[in-house]
């Protein structure tokens, strides 16, 4: 029971807002806004609390230390998410939906922690699933919204034709290895051709999900369409789960064939870095622009996993805390202007230091930390995943990731030149943001700084992470 | 040899009616040759001496699956040929994509090594009782995840079905 | 009626790797979102034909087990697919995909 805790919390809220829906009288549905994000509050808290680890029901499920972190990880992303909807769910048009909007974010999070805690390729795709098809529902949430309906479509189609994919190489996994459960395929797995293209296949599905390049091109679509929060949920936790499973997996199940997935990471890493960052260069819309340097950034990610190391997994969980943190505080403001006003493309930004100057530096502090320069926390977790490649031998490919960063650097500072240097005959005009969204991004700096700052924080991560060798 | 010729039967059938599921123009004809393909391959689970997936099979696939398509072609009024196809080209590398898919699959397939398969008695695991048993022993909390997915997807259907009300 | 002890297995893995490809091409050089994601049922079905073969030549239930996971998943799947799609038809009158093109770079 306990060592189910995470996920039986979340269920219970889950059915709680449920309830709450049916019994509540249709003039107060703003008020489940408040309850959701208490209740989510109280969970992430009972999450810290240490627990026991172990397997349930014959190692289908199963726990460590790291997991209920990386889980952790995953509660604080879902909770900032949801703070920042509470001002566009206050809409007039969303207001009939408040409730149907939690429950499908909060069993898109169910989702991922079961795949999290999965010791069962059946158990990981049905986390899988359940972390995806709530989030095709939730990327059409504005209805009559041409742009929304067609994220969803897109994102249901690509979704479901990656996690065909990944089930004809789970299947071929299952063939020559007999058996689902991680802890058997990973002696069972010496890589016969038949066992490699069915890792072939269960990489590509994942990679749709994580958005590495090949395979990335449902994500600036999706984000453009879907609606800002949920752009930022997709971007941040759900990216964040996969790239955290996929490294577990990565480690354990398929160790044996280790040599050969670090040269095709090799590969998607260099592709995925440089095209996310030069479509980037190219783009007006903040959110378009957002996607591809979330792809960028989902690049940098897996340079964390080639190095292989204990230090190597450390720096992924880190960098993904961090991610979580910059790419939420940038999502943020692009979300609290685009409900206000509208407005979603750079040139609109320009002047904003003037009407709106907190904003304008919140926004500054995140791109800085996206990009990595020094103060903020993106530089550490940046330079802690160049050691990791480096310490493996990978010079040239941190080479590369560095120049790349340098380009990066370029187009985020065109963002901050629009909102601080540029001037505007009709800027954004000044407004207040609601309690909610300031609260928010006041989450997010802390955590920019904190997370930077805190050293014991990559000690507690490098404690409990693993690797090859 | 009987069942070989079942399965000969079988698998043709399920070719035809999949590539007809592709040619057909009207989206209506397209629906009815995929239930064609889903009978055929219910046979082939009854084949397997699979029954409970053969029964599963017809009843989520045949029953429920292809009656929301028919309900959605029907409700759209949708049953018009598709105005323009792809240009030639596309199709052409499509196709030409696939096939060469088909050749790896089957390359691959043919070094496939058989030794873990040498149970040529009869197998006893694909009835109800067997199944059954195994569903509620070791795979009770993937059941249990699975009506968690059931409960969104009708929140997310209803969601996104329910009037606008402003 | 046992098809186990006359057929290979192999056989299986051929024509599950038929129905795929065409499951696969179906999604390529459709353009109506219906037959596109009949399409990808295709695909699901050919995957639970070879899960279900395997399972059966092996004698191990896992397979079938995760067959019956497969058809629930596709069901919900479809269920979502097909509420969007709905949508896209009453915001645009079309099915098309070649419609949705709002988004674009």
């Amino acid at each position: 029971m306990l060592i189910m805790r995470h996920e039986l919390l979340l269920i219970a809220i889950t059915v709680i807002l449920l309830l709450v829906e049916i019994f509540l009288p249709g003039d107060k549905k703003s008020r489940v806004i408040t309850l959701a994000i208490l209740l989510m509050t109280a969970v992430l808290i009972l999450g810290f609390v240490p627990g026991p680890s172990g397997t349930l029901f014959g190692g289908m499920y199963q726990t460590t230390a790291l997991i209920s972190m990386l889980k952790n990880i995953l509660n604080i992303g879902a909770l900032i998410v949801m703070i920042q909807s509470a001002d566009w769910l206050r809409k007039p048009e969303n207001k009939e939906k408040i409730s149907e909007y939690y429950i499908l974010l909060l069993s898109t999070l169910i989702g991922m922690q079961y795949m999290l805690s999965s010791g069962d390729f059946l158990m990981f795709y049905l986390g899988l699933e359940l972390a995806t098809i709530p989030l095709a529902a939730l990327a059409a949430f504005e209805r009559f919204k041409e742009k929304s309906a067609e994220a969803g479509v897109k994102f249901i189609f690509s979704s479901a034709l990656s996690s065909g994919i990944l089930l004809y190489g789970l299947s071929m996994i299952y063939g020559t290895t007999g058996t689902l459960y991680f802890a058997e395929v990973g002696p069972a797995f010496t890589g016969t051709p038949l066992q490699v293209l069915g890792f072939i296949f269960f990489f590509a599905g994942m990679a749709f999900k994580i958005s590495l390049v090949p395979f990335h091109l449902w994500t600036a679509d999706v984000y453009e369409g879907a609606p800002v929060n949920i752009s930022s949920y997709l971007s941040v936790v759900s990216k964040g789960a996969a790239a955290f499973i996929l490294t577990i997996l990565l480690f354990t199940v398929f160790s044996k064939i280790a040599l050969m997935w670090s040269n095709v990471l090799y590969i998607i890493i260099i592709l995925t870095i440089t095209m996310g960052n030069l479509f980037a260069i190219r783009q007006q819309n903040l959110k378009r622009f957002l996607a591809f340097s979330s792809i960028a950034q989902a690049g940098f990610i897996l340079l964390g996993i080639i190095g292989q190391s204990q230090y190597g997994m450390t720096t992924v969980i880190y960098f993904v805390l961090v991610y979580i943190f910059s790419n939420l505080g940038a999502f943020g403001v692009v979300s609290i202007i685009s409900n206000r006003t509208g407005c979603e493309t750079i040139n609109d930004y320009d002047g904003l230091y003037r009407t709106n100057p907190r904003l304008a530096m919140m926004m500054m502090l995140s791109l800085f930390s996206l990009a990595g320069i020094p103060p903020v926390a993106g530089f550490f977790g940046k330079f802690f995943l160049f050691a990791a490649a480096a310490n493996h031998g990978l010079y040239i490919l941190v080479l590369i990731a560095i120049i790349n960063t340098i380009i990066s650097l370029y187009y985020y500072l065109l963002v901050i030149k629009a909102m601080f240097l540029n001037r505007s005959d009709r800027p954004i005009p000044k407004f207040k943001s609601d309690f909610y969204t300031s609260l928010g991004l006041i989450l997010c700096l802390a955590g920019i700084f904190a997370v930077g700052i805190a050293s014991t924080i990559f000690e507690a991560i490098n404690g409990l992470s693993f690797g090859l060798y | 040899m009987f069942s070989n010729y079942i399965f000969y039967f079988l698998s043709a059938l399920a070719l035809y009616s999949s590539v007809m599921v592709l040619l057909s123009k009207k989206p209506i004809h397209s629906v009815l040759y995929l239930t064609l393909t889903f009978f055929a391959i219910g046979g082939h689970y009854i084949l397997l001496n699979a029954q409970f997936l053969a029964i599963v099979h017809i009843i989520v696939y045949a029953g429920a699956i292809m009656v929301l398509f028919l309900f959605t072609v029907m409700l759209l009024n949708l049953n018009k040929e598709e105005r323009s196809p792809k240009p030639i080209w596309v199709k052409a590398a499509a196709i030409l994509a696939g096939i060469m898919l088909g050749l790896v699959l089957i390359g691959v397939f043919r070094g496939y090594d058989l030794r873990l398969i040498q149970h040529p008695m009869e197998s006893q695991i694909g009835l109800v009782k067997e199944l059954g048993k195994i569903l509620y022993r070791d795979y009770m909390l993937p059941f249990e995840v699975s009506s968690i997915l059931f409960l969104t997807a009708m929140v997310g259907a209803v969601l996104l079905g329910k009037k606008e009300q402003i | 009626m046992n098809a186990l002890n006359s057929i290979p297995i192999s056989y299986y893995l051929m024509f599950c790797s038929i129905l795929f490809c065409i499951g696969v091409i179906g999604v390529l050089i459709k353009r109506n979102a219906l037959v596109i994601l009949m399409s990808i049922e295709l695909m699901i079905n050919s995957i639970n034909l070879l899960l279900a073969a395997f399972s059966a030549y092996s004698n191990d239930p896992a397979g079938q087990i995760f067959v019956f996971f497969i058809m629930v998943v596709a069901a919900a799947e479809v269920a979502i697919g097909l509420a969007i799609i709905v949508l896209i038809y009453k915001t645009t009158h079309s099915i098309d995909i070649d419609v949705l093109n709002k988004l674009k770079w």
